[in-house]
C-alpha cells in the first residue's frame, strides 16, 4: 500500500514538474499575442476605427497617412510599419545607411578584440537576448553579456549605451539579419517566468512626473503623434536596434533609447545594465517573439 | 488519501509563495505616503516652507531606492531638496539650483515656495504611484484589463 502511494506521489510530482517545465512561458504567449491582436485590429483599418485607437488623430493621418492592413510581420519596422510618410523619408536616407562604417567597425571589434569570438563563435545571435541565466538569478542583456565576456578575458567593460558597444551590436544584428533569424526569447524557468512579470509590470506602471507608462505612448498611444512624430508600437521595438538616431548624430543601443525615454516620462532613468532595465527589455523582446531581426537601423 | 492531501498542501503552499514574490515595491512607506493629500500637506502657505520641505526629505528617499524618483528638465527631486534646505535656512526668497544636464554644468532660479511646494509634490507622488500602479498597470494590457 506505501508503495503504491510513493510511486502515485512520486508520479505526480513529476507530472506537474512537466507541466510547469513546460508552461513557464504560458502568460508570456498569451500576452504577446493579445499584443498582435491588438495591434493588427488597431492598424487593420485606421479611419474606420478612428474613435477607439486615434481620438485625437487629424483627418490626414487617418485618410491618408496611417496605412491600413498592416500584419505581423510588418511589424518588424516599428512605426514605419504604418507611417507612410515616415516610411518614405526612412527609405532615401536608407538609400546611402549611415551604419554602415559602424557595422565594419563592429565586425574589426568581433575578430580582433581578445575573448569575443571565443564567447560568441556564432555573430548571428541579436534575436537570442535578453537571456535569464538561471545560475545568475538573472536576466543577461546582449550588452551585459559582451561585457561579462570582456571581464573574462581581463578586458575593461565597454559603455553599455554606444560607442564599440553599439558598434559590434550593429554587426551581431547585420550578421543576424543576412542569416535571417527572428527574435527568440525564451522563459524556461520560475525564476525567469518572475522577472519577465516584473518586466510587464515596470512598462505598464504609470510613472515620473507625468505619470505616463511605456504603454501610454507605445501601445495604446502607438500610431498618434507626439507633437510631429508619430509613436511606435512595443511589437516589434526590440527588431531594429542598435539604431542611428539622427537626433544622436550616432549609433545607440536599446539601452540608450530607454534612458531616453524614462527622462520624457519626468523620471530619474534607471541605469543600463540594471536589473530593472534588463527585466523591462526582456518582456519588450519577449513580445517580439517571432518576428525577424532587422537591425541595426535608422531612426529619426 | 492523507499522503495526497498533503501533496496538495505543499503545492498550494508553493504556488503561494511564488505568487506573494511577485508582489512587490509596496514598502511601509509607500503605504504611508499613498494616505496623504498632497493638497494639503504640500501647501506652503498653510504650512510653511520648512514643513513642506521636512515632507519632501522623509519621502524622496525612498523614491530613490524604489528607483521612481521624479526628475523635470534635468532636475531630480533630490537636487530641489538638496539647495532648497539652505536656501531657507538663509531665508532666501529665490533657491538657485545646481545641477549637470548631458554632462554641462547649469542652474536655473526659482521662488523658493515653489520650489519646496515641487519637492514634497515630487516626492510624495512618486510613492503614490508605486501604490497605484498595483491596481492599474493591468488595466493596459492588452488581453488582460484592457479591453478592445
Amino acid at each position: 500500500m506505501i508503495g503504491k502511494i510513493v510511486t502515485t506521489s512520486v508520479a505526480v510530482l513529476m507530472g506537474v514538474t512537466v507541466l510547469s517545465a513546460g508552461s513557464f512561458n504560458a502568460q508570456a504567449e498569451k500576452d504577446r499575442q493579445a499584443l498582435v491582436k491588438y495591434m493588427e485590429k488597431k492598424f487593420a483599418d485606421p479611419e474606420k476605427s478612428r474613435a477607439q485607437f486615434f481620438p485625437y488623430a487629424t483627418d490626414e493621418d487617418v485618410k491618408t497617412n496611417l496605412k491600413k492592413g498592416v500584419k505581423f510581420e510588418d511589424f518588424r519596422m516599428g512605426s514605419y510599419a504604418f507611417d507612410k510618410i515616415g516610411r518614405g523619408q526612412y527609405e532615401e536616407i536608407n538609400e546611402m545607411p549611415p551604419y554602415e562604417d559602424n557595422i565594419d567597425a563592429g565586425e574589426e571589434l568581433y575578430n580582433n578584440t581578445k575573448g569575443i569570438k571565443k564567447c560568441f563563435p556564432d555573430p548571428a545571435i541579436a534575436g537570442e537576448y535578453p537571456k535569464f541565466d538561471d545560475k545568475k538569478g538573472k536576466v543577461v542583456t546582449l550588452s551585459l553579456a559582451i561585457n561579462d565576456c570582456l571581464k573574462a578575458a581581463g578586458q575593461k567593460p565597454w559603455k553599455l549605451t554606444k560607442g564599440k558597444m553599439a558598434d559590434l551590436e550593429a554587426y551581431f544584428a547585420a550578421k543576424s539579419k543576412e542569416a535571417g533569424k527572428k527574435v527568440d526569447i525564451k522563459i524556461q524557468s520560475k525564476a525567469a517566468a518572475a522577472a519577465y512579470e516584473r518586466g510587464k509590470k515596470y512598462y505598464y506602471s504609470q510613472r515620473g512626473y507625468l505619470k505616463l507608462s511605456c504603454a501610454t505612448c507605445h501601445v495604446q498611444g502607438s500610431g498618434n503623434r507626439v507633437r510631429k512624430e508619430v509613436l511606435s508600437p512595443l511589437l516589434g521595438h526590440t527588431t531594429h536596434f542598435p539604431v542611428y538616431r539622427l537626433k544622436w548624430q550616432g549609433l545607440g543601443t536599446l539601452e540608450r533609447r530607454i534612458k531616453g525615454c524614462e527622462k520624457n516620462q519626468g523620471e530619474n532613468p534607471h541605469k543600463p545594465g540594471s536589473p530593472w532595465m534588463s527585466e523591462m527589455l526582456y518582456f519588450m523582446a519577449y513580445m517580439s517573439n517571432g518576428l525577424p531581426v532587422d537591425g541595426p537601423d535608422i531612426r529619426r | 488519501m492523507k499522503m495526497y492531501k498533503r501533496i496538495g498542501m505543499i503545492l498550494g503552499l508553493g504556488a503561494a509563495l511564488s505568487i506573494s514574490a511577485m508582489a512587490e515595491e509596496v514598502t511601509p512607506m509607500v503605504e504611508e505616503a499613498a494616505k496623504l493629500d498632497v493638497k494639503k500637506v504640500c501647501d506652503v502657505k498653510a504650512n510653511g516652507p520648512e514643513k513642506v520641505l521636512a515632507i519632501a526629505e522623509k519621502y524622496n528617499p525612498e523614491a530613490v531606492k524604489l528607483g521612481v524618483e521624479f526628475k523635470r528638465l534635468g532636475i531630480t527631486n533630490r537636487v530641489y531638496i538638496k539647495e532648497l534646505k539652505s536656501a531657507i535656512a538663509k531665508k532666501q526668497k529665490k533657491v538657485t539650483l545646481h545641477y549637470k544636464s548631458k554632462g554641462k554644468k547649469k542652474t536655473k532660479t526659482f521662488p523658493t515656495d515653489y520650489a519646496a511646494w515641487r519637492a514634497c509634490t515630487f516626492a510624495v507622488r512618486s510613492l503614490q504611484q508605486v501604490k497605484e500602479a498595483q491596481k492599474t498597470y493591468r488595466m493596459a494590457i492588452p488581453g488582460d484589463g484592457y479591453k478592445f
